[in-house]
């Protein structure tokens, strides 16, 4: 055998593999619902949606915004040769959020760094909380 | 209240494999691992006798005031071992990282002469 892969189920050991079971992060859990896998944040003044596509390209990703969702489609293409082992997934990805807070449109921006791609959706004046102040009479 | 803060960073990140693809091609062998989230600096590869052992720290820090509203990944702690093989030049291998995916390069030796062992009569 060429290359050998006896230490691919060595670790973590499989004593270990039970414990995680039951002791799984939280984030784990959607791991293998859907690709790729999605934070959303927020704060005061944006949204935040963050996706794990690593080996692509910000060139490769097209982004959508529709009045109430934010469309993600790329696609991941397998390397070329003889293939020991393939666990990366390839092929086209695609996945719809919901966006329920009306944005500003125009200052959408989307960067692409060691793989995690962060589009930042900046919220309406309108939605923005605002603090009124009161006169005294 | 400095004992709490400790344990926090003290916390081990979550473990996991980086998906891998082994490929042989003319030239040697392609490791490709997707590491998301882990910069050049935050990634050592150990080549220990026969065994080369990846690691790799992904840490998320959002922006403060930031809420999570659905979390499908986070920080976490990315380790695999492949064991390779002795057709291997080691002095050789090559690794880059490019958008979140380690490659390694494994080229074979250029010769690879099967040791002969005569075996003398008394």
């Amino acid at each position: 055998m060429v290359i050998d892969f006896n230490t691919l189920y060595n670790f973590p050991s499989r004593l270990d593999r039970v414990f995680e079971e039951f002791l799984r992060s939280p984030m784990g859990d959607d791991r293998r619902l859907a690709y790729p896998p999605l934070n959303l944040s927020n704060d005061e003044e944006n949204i935040y949606v963050r996706a794990e596509v690593p080996g692509v390209t910000i060139d490769d990703v097209e982004l959508t915004l529709t009045d109430k969702t934010l469309v993600i489609k790329g696609e991941r293409t397998a390397p070329e040769g003889k293939f020991y082992r393939q666990e990366r997934p390839s092929g086209v990805f695609h996945r719809v959020i919901n966006i329920g807070v009306p944005v500003d449109r125009e200052k959408v921006t989307a960067a692409m760094k060691d793989g995690v791609l962060t589009v930042t959706l900046p919220k309406s004046e309108e939605v923005k909380p605002r603090t009124i102040s009161i006169d005294v009479a | 209240m400095s004992e709490v803060v400790k344990k926090e960073e003290r916390k081990e990140l979550t473990r996991f494999r980086p998906a891998t693809d082994i490929l042989e091609r003319e030239d040697g062998f392609h490791i490709f691992m997707d590491m998301p989230g882990v910069s050049k600096e935050d990634m050592s590869i150990d080549l220990e006798e026969d065994e080369l052992t990846v690691t790799g720290r992904s840490i998320q820090c959002p922006v403060p005031g930031e809420k999570f509203v659905e979390m499908q990944f986070g920080g976490c702690e990315y380790i695999r071992s492949v064991s390779i093989s002795d057709i291997v030049d080691r002095e050789r291998i090559k690794a880059s990282v490019e958008n979140g995916v380690l490659e390694l390069f494994l080229p074979k030796l250029e010769k690879v002469q099967p040791k002969r062992i005569s075996i003398e009569a008394q």
